[in-house]
């Protein structure tokens, strides 16, 4: 009998690698997702076995955070081994505008899959993950964090995902489950959401290269981030229940850059050198130098030119309080996890401006076809 | 023109409490409870001001009637004392904790943003959220380290309220209460059982007393003059958070001792210790560091524990005295 995983936000970034990471290892894989009037599955189309499929390994349940008998129906069902609570309103601006829902998928969410796990009598079967967050850390008490640094959240979002924290430890120490909190910083990919600095910066840069647009807008440019590969990060998920003993651990790359620092790379990626002028949310990044790179197959000096505006400022951007610097310190996961991360900033850095590269160059050849290109816009 | 202070949990130990502080100070008071009609308000009308002080129902998890009550009354101070109040029941509630407590108090600080009111706003916080501190006083530097979906809900309740500080400008505070004990606490809560049971004991009108882990040791204060800090604190030019605290701490077995003791008893005769009571995961030590409020609101306490379970051994014999209220 192959061992069942569970994963809450099956349909999300972390999601969609822990899947095909588990399935590599011989899992039988359990998604829950959301019903929503589109598809929103693009992110694990490539694992999907249908329902007339024999042996099926990855199997899809409607369910949602927000619905207690929804989690026990599919606990029922589904006895799993390993749950992963990946699932949550995961975005920092929008807690401000949703606090309440935020609360209720991520903090009250958590709890409701830890009664579940109890109530279905799993609670000695069942190891737990929980995805915990680097915002806990909000207005930093030291730097670099570790796994004993106290909390200082500064969002609704960071209230949430502290509250999913203690409620499970508070279950672990309570009812002896093997339930454990990775107190993840930032980790991206070119399936990270569109709306996050990271994705919309290499979006955009794309989209700037192949003349679909000609300016990203965006928000705090100093903010310091300890940015990772998901690929990696999600590995460590999973090596944190097949410990001993259930612990808490922080995954960070131990290195620090700023969005300044991130736009930087992606312009260089594609050739382009930049220059700031100004402060504040006068500042400006403007093209100092664009050269053809033998390494992407688009002419990037067709649609960018010196002195071209391609950064500009937008305060809608900044938040009510701001998160100004995170550094994880991962000698912990180091040393008990044995936790090496493969891929550098670089190396992540280029991998998502070539995918979102593809992406431009397939949108700007449809449109030139004239058929509608989807817009994905805020 | 006198000051209107809303209370939510108004029937409450410390609503009644603070309740008749603000009258003395000419206070007109709203006290909200989940259903006003239903409610008898049995220790407001123990204090004699339940004609003084105007009744809502108010239900802080609903949002429209938050932001009703807080229209229609335009309330200068607000008071949240609402929300699940036991940490034993928090084990077997933590859903229903976790929504009164920070969903409450989220829907209030939204309303208080939402309607540009000049509002100050009091949220009951709770030395439950500092868990074990080794003995060590709790200062409000000391990290969180929450112990039941009780102080979990209660610590998530005391980010969302700094953050809404920091983020919107707001007047809010965090009163980090440490235990607060009287003749109005609960039979529910530890203190006031000991001191009911064992004037039964003392009556003859009960042999034994079943108790969880007496090895405890709380840092316990008299309520009425908790509640004083609470105005405190709304009172200051900066909204702060603040612990208020004895600063000192007693095992569970020598207030089981006091209160014996008190009455002529000895109390190994009497207690029996039952497993069944103990929590699935308990404090050992509590203990508060009450200097920031010394200093910055000039308030101290002036009972401890001795003092607290006196009055509340004094006013149960009187009441058992009249009636068997066990």
């Amino acid at each position: 009998m192959p061992l069942k995983a569970l994963i809450t936000g099956v349909t999300g970034q972390d999601g969609a690698y822990l899947a095909e990471f588990l399935l590599n290892k011989g899992y039988e894989v359990h998604g829950i997702k959301r019903r929503t009037s589109l598809f929103n599955t693009d992110r694990i189309d490539h694992l999907y076995q249908g329902p007339h499929q024999e042996h099926r390994r990855f199997i899809l349940h409607h369910g949602d955070m927000t619905d207690s008998s929804s989690l026990i129906n599919i606990l029922q069902k589904v006895q799993p081994d390993e749950v992963y609570n990946l699932a949550a309103q995961s975005h920092v601006a929008v807690s401000f505008e949703e606090p309440e829902y935020t609360a209720n998928s991520d903090a009250l969410g958590a709890l409701r899959m830890l009664e579940a796990i109890r109530t279905m009598g799993l609670e000695k079967k069942t190891k737990y993950y929980q995805a915990s967050t680097s915002e806990l850390f909000g207005k930093v008490q030291e730097s670099p964090q570790t796994e004993k640094t106290p909390f200082y959240p500064r969002s609704p979002y960071a209230v949430a995902k502290m509250y999913a924290y203690w409620i499970t430890v508070n279950y672990r120490e309570a009812y002896g489950m093997y339930a454990c909190n990775g107190i993840l910083f930032n980790h991206e990919s070119p399936v990270r959401g569109e709306t996050f600095v990271t994705r919309k910066i290499t979006r955009a840069f794309s989209q700037i290269a192949l003349g679909l647009k000609e300016c990203v807008h965006l928000g705090n440019m100093n903010a310091k981030r300890d940015w990772g590969h998901a690929r990696d990060y999600v590995e460590m998920q999973w090596l944190m229940l097949q410990q001993d003993k259930p612990e808490d651990f922080v995954i960070a790359s131990g290195e620090q850059h700023s969005v300044r620092d991130f736009v930087n790379a992606s312009a260089k990626e594609l050739g382009v050198s930049l220059e700031w002028r100004g402060e504040g949310v006068d500042e400006l990044g403007i093209v100092e130098n664009v050269k053809h790179l033998d390494t992407i197959n688009v002419d990037v000096t067709k649609n960018i030119k010196p002195g071209d505006v391609i950064v500009r400022v937008d305060s809608r951007y900044f938040r009510p309080t701001e998160v100004e610097t995170l550094l994880g310190d991962p000698t912990k996961a180091r040393e008990e996890l044995g936790w090496i991360p493969k891929i550098s900033f670089a190396e992540l850095v280029a991998e998502m401006v070539n995918y979102d590269l593809e992406e431009a160059r397939r949108d700007a050849l449809c449109e030139k076809e004239g058929f509608r290109v989807n817009a994905y816009n805020e | 023109m006198s000051k209107t202070a809303l209370i939510l949990g108004v029937s409450g130990q410390d609503g009644t409490y603070l309740s008749r502080l603000l009258l003395g100070k000419g206070y007109r008071v709203v006290g909200a409870s989940r259903d006003a009609q239903m409610s008898t308000f049995a220790n407001l009308v123990r204090m004699g001001i339940k004609e003084q002080v105007q009744t809502e129902s108010v239900s802080a998890t609903d949002f429209r009637s938050v932001l009703q009550v807080l229209q229609k009354v335009k309330p200068d101070e607000i008071y949240n004392l609402s929300g699940q109040s036991s940490v034993g029941l928090s084990f077997s509630q933590p859903m229903e904790t976790y929504e009164s407590i920070s969903l409450g108090t989220l829907n209030l600080l939204e309303a208080i943003r939402m309607l540009e009111l000049p509002v100050r706003f009091y949220n009951a916080g709770s030395s439950e959220c500092f868990g074990n501190t080794n003995g060590e006083k709790a200062t409000e530097e000391t990290p969180f380290r929450p112990r039941s979906p009780y102080a979990v809900a209660k610590a998530a309740a005391f980010w969302q309220l700094a953050n809404y500080r920091e983020a919107y400008d707001l007047y809010a505070c965090t009163g980090l209460l440490f235990n607060h004990e009287s003749p109005l606490r609960p039979a529910r809560f530890v203190t006031q059982k000991i001191v009911r049971e064992a004037c039964r004991i003392k009556s003859g009108l009960q042999e034994k007393m079943k108790l969880g882990n007496i090895s405890v040791n709380r840092d316990w204060g008299w309520a009425p003059e908790y509640v004083e800090a609470m105005w405190l604190m709304m009172q200051q030019d900066k909204p702060k958070d603040y612990i208020i605290a004895t600063g000192k701490t007693y095992s569970l077995e020598e207030m089981v001792e006091t209160v014996f003791s008190f009455l002529d008893l000895d109390w190994e005769k009497y207690v029996e210790i039952n497993s069944d009571l103990l929590r699935p995961t308990d404090i050992k030590t509590s203990l508060g560091d009450p200097t920031k409020s010394e200093k910055e609101l000039g308030w101290k306490a002036k009972y401890s524990m001795k003092e607290v379970v006196e009055m509340m051994v004094k006013d149960c014999l009187k009441n058992v005295s009249q009636s068997d209220n066990g």
